[in-house]
């Protein structure tokens, strides 16, 4: 479904991304894992058109999409929920929400959308009208990945959605994760928190300073981390 | 104080700061979006000025003159942005600051070379020269019409960014601008929307600048230019409401320090403001008033 | 080991200089033979407006923040200078209200237009080192604010400016030899500045604002001081030029001499000197030219109307153009080699 062929990413004279290749296929869910700064972000951004590869390729269902402007890739069925969540502070979740569900412009749907919505995140059901910016971290969480969900993606891309959550937020972020991959959705999945991450997912990707250095099913993947990534190996010791 | 001059001060200030409101609210609009300060911003309300006056001869009536003066900013404010800012949207902000300000200087010389340097007189409706007297005050008329269509235009501005889907998308852009368009609203449509919403505040507070000084030369952008910094920097730059706030509270400065201070230090007002401005972006960069 | 590289870069240094000083020699060599008194002032403006460019590379190239307030530094070296190099009687005469000591005080021409620069030199070391926190649009309307400040102050202090009116009396001391040796001494500081530890990292902290930061370089620190040099280079600029045109009101250091020299710079190009001296030599050389074709048109009245604005016009669309098709200037940050 996505497939990156070598793609490089600078920030001015930083290079973040040397040949990177990697893909998703249908139904999938792939988790890309690495250290701090190893250019995971970077990778999603660049799917998400916010950042203009230097080389390489990304093809999505079968067409490049490599350089397309953000608000073209959305409409290709890619929805990106970034690392900061992005929640506009000044919005009611209300209308965050309707900007999630932008490129649809179908009341009748927004209206559906929006009830599944309450279904899966009851607590937004109960502030549609407040201020999104005194919603507390996990609710901005459970907000970003709703509104993405508004626009029917057909690959959701999620930034390290645990991150700063409370033990049992987190519980519930991987749950979420999982049964939207149970209900056929492709994902690809940003996380630190590996212990988990290999617990959902079908495949996973081990970047390391901008280049994939390990990839494979999650269970071959965890052996190769514990001899070869110190950090990794900690985090997988201290759960 | 006595009634009659607390009534009198209170006009003033709202007469005065509806304009700066408005002034304000037109450069947030934009720099909440691009970062942009848009220096070019007071030539939108030369181009409606000049509008009025090329329009002076024709025998249409004055609304109709003043709704194709308001149109013209509009459409000045959109076509910069079509052909200046778009090109080099994905360069540096510095390199955007300097074409505004360039093309500031553009439109300045284009009316000093195409129409004169000289003062023209701008055409005002007559009711713009009337006074009512008011519990033993004499209140021009212009000044009650400048704080009622701000009013109006205000309701209406809340009413498009609470209710419509364009509204909501462009306070959201003014947010977290890249986040709007990864959710697939078009980067062009909502700056567009911002730029002739920019030249539609520039064109109708033209109509009551004029009306306050009766004529337009190249260089009357300026002074509209410097309120709207100022009071934008007092509204914290990323707020529209702050931006209204800020341009209500810099009228309340500016009528306050024409009563109080004597003329010596009145000569200096413009060097207090600008110090005041700089003070304010170092120690609250998000403004005096915290407002969304 | 090191040795080699370092004679290399060192030799490659003194070709660009000399690449920059060599047509201006010329120039001022061919102005010498012809010997005509209005192109003698076109040099000697070129001159002047070279070392304003390069007081402006100083900080905008280097640091990458636009700054405003620079021919606000330009207006107090050009009254600060002359207030010192004023002769009494003229001083009793030009500015009567002058405090004793300062009336009847009167240096030579060169201490004048050092004191000059230094004032400005100090009076921006005091205001900007709170500004230097900002960055874009805040520095920009910080930076505006500050030119507004000077030139409120520049129009009002009768005192020290006769107001808003035309201060005479001024001496001629700018001669074409004097004018030449300074922009030679500016580009060799400009250049050298750009190269110092302290231009490099302010140009790092241009390029990759983060990554300069978490090298350890104290970006306020060194944006000030560029700030200052900026403010010394437009102050002494401002001097020669308070001597050479003789009678000026604060009208000279506002919105238009401002957008003159930011176009030189931008034209050319502002992550180098050799842009900076490019950038002043082809608008200085456009800019007289149209204005010389504006006069001719106007005095001849070929035209039923007076031909103003046009100059401007042209220069803005250039600099338009330039922004959008290339956005380094001419020189797209270069230096010649
Ligand atoms: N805007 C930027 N400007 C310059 N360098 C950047 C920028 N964003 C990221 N980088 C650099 O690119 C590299 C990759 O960053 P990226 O954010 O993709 O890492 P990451 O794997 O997501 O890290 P984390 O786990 O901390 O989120 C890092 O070295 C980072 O410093
Ligand atoms: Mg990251």
């Amino acid at each position: 479904m996505l497939a990156l062929d070598n793609i490089h990413v600078n920030y001015g004279a930083i290079v973040a991304l040397r040949g990177v290749s990697l893909n998703v296929r249908e139904n999938e869910l792939v988790a890309l894992i690495g250290a701090n700064g190893a250019g995971k972000s970077t990778a999603l951004s660049t799917i998400a058109g916010v950042l203009k590869p230097a080389g390489g390729t990304i093809i999505f269902q079968g067409e490049s999409i490599a350089g397309l402007a953000p608000e073209k890739i959305i409409r290709r069925g890619i929805a990106m929920i970034p690392e900061t969540r992005e929640i506009f502070s000044g919005l009611t979740v209300m209308e965050n929400l309707l900007l999630g569900g932008y490129i649809r412009k179908d009341t009748v749907e927004f209206k559906r959308d929006l009830e599944r919505m309450i279904d899966l995140f009851p607590i937004l059901g109960e502030r549609l009208n407040q201020a999104a910016d005194t919603l507390s971290g996990g609710e901005q969480q459970q907000l970003a990945i709703a509104r993405a969900l508004m626009s029917h993606p057909k690959l959701l891309m999620l930034d390290e959605p645990s991150l700063g959550l409370a033990p049992t937020l987190v519980n519930h972020v991987f749950k979420l994760v999982a049964r939207l991959h149970a209900e056929g959705m492709t994902i690809l999945l940003v996380e630190q928190n590996v212990n988990q991450t290999l617990k959902i997912c079908d495949r996973v990707y081990l970047l390391k300073m901008g280049q994939v250095a390990a990839q494979g099913l999650p269970e071959n993947l965890r052996e190769h981390v514990d001899v070869e990534s110190v950090y990794l190996g900690d985090r997988i010791d201290a759960q | 104080m006595s009634f009659g001059s607390f009534l009198q001060f209170l006009i003033d200030t709202l007469s005065l700061g509806s304009l700066y409101a408005l002034m304000a609210l037109g450069m947030v609009i934009v720099y909440g979006i691009l970062r942009l300060v848009n220096f070019a911003y007071g030539e939108y309300i030369m181009v409606a000025g000049y509008t009025l006056f090329l329009l002076s001869q024709s025998p249409v009536p004055w609304l109709i003159m003043a709704l194709l003066s308001v149109l013209a900013a509009v459409g000045a404010s959109y076509l910069t942005e079509r052909v200046a800012f778009r090109p080099v949207r994905e360069q540096t902000v510095t390199a955007m600051l300097i074409t505004s300000f360039a093309v500031s200087t553009l439109y300045q010389n284009a009316a000093l070379l195409f129409i004169s340097p000289r003062a023209k007189l701008v055409p005002l409706p007559d009711i713009f020269s009337k006074s009512i007297v008011f519990a033993g005050l004499v209140v021009p008329l212009r000044n009650i019409l400048a704080i009622i269509v701000t009013f109006a235009l205000l309701g209406f501005f809340a009413l498009l960014l609470k209710r419509t889907i364009i509204g909501i998308a462009l306070r959201a852009a003014a947010d977290k601008f890249t986040m709007t368009r990864m959710l697939g609203i078009p980067a062009n449509l909502v700056i567009g929307a911002a730029f002739a919403i920019h030249g539609l505040l520039a064109g109708v507070v033209a109509l009551f600048w004029f009306g306050r000084i009766g004529s337009v030369t190249p260089g009357i952008g300026l002074a509209p230019l410097l309120v709207a910094f100022i009071a934008t920097v007092i509204g914290g730059m990323r707020s529209l409401l702050g931006a209204v706030v800020g341009g209500y509270v810099l009228a309340l400065i500016n009528v306050a320090f024409n009563n109080l201070l004597t003329q010596n230090f009145l000569e200096y007002r413009d060097a207090f403001t600008f110090s005041l401005v700089i003070l304010i972006l170092l120690l609250r960069p998000e403004g005096l008033v915290r407002a969304r | 080991m090191k040795d080699k590289p370092a004679s290399t870069a060192t030799r490659s240094h003194i070709i660009t200089l000399l690449i920059l000083l060599l047509p201006l020699i010329i120039i001022a060599a061919v102005t010498k033979l012809i010997g005509n008194v209005l192109f003698e002032r076109v040099v000697i403006t070129l001159f002047i407006n070279l070392i304003l460019v390069l007081g402006l590379q100083a900080f905008m190239g280097n640091s990458g923040i636009l700054s405003f307030a620079h021919i606000g530094f330009m207006g107090i070296g050009a009254y600060a200078s002359v207030l010192f190099s004023m002769a009494p009687q003229m001083k009793k005469l030009a500015l009567p209200d002058l405090p004793l000591w300062l009336g009847h005080l009167q240096l030579p021409f060169l201490p004048s237009i050092l004191i000059g620069a230094i004032i400005a030199a100090l009076i921006a070391a005091v205001v900007s080192f709170p500004l230097m926190r900002l960055s874009d649009a805040s520095a920009v309307i910080t930076s505006f604010a500050l030119l507004v400040v000077i030139h409120t102050i520049l129009v009002h202090w009768k005192t020290v400016t006769n107001g808003p009116q035309t201060l005479f009396g001024v001496d001629r001391y700018t001669h074409l030899e004097t004018s030449m040796c300074w922009a030679f001494i500016f580009i060799a500081l400009a250049y050298w500045f750009k190269e110092s530890s302290i231009g490099l990292q302010l140009r790092a902290s241009r390029d990759e604002r983060e990554a300069a930061s978490t090298i350890g370089v104290n970006i306020i620190l060194v944006r000030w001081q560029g700030f200052i040099l900026s403010a010394f280079m437009a102050g002494l600029g401002g001097g020669l030029w308070a001597h050479f045109i003789t009678s000026f009101s604060p009208k000279a250091f506002w919105l238009k001499e401002t957008f003159v020299i930011l176009s030189m710079l931008v034209i050319g190009g502002p992550n180098s000197v050799s842009g900076a001296v490019v950038g002043a030599l082809l608008v200085t050389g456009a800019f007289e030219g149209l204005r010389g074709l504006e006069n001719q048109i106007n005095i001849a009245q070929i035209l039923p109307v007076q031909l103003i604005g046009l100059t401007e016009i042209v220069l803005s669309l250039t600099m338009i153009v330039i922004l959008i098709k290339r956005p380094l200037g001419i020189m797209g940050g270069r230096e010649f080699r």
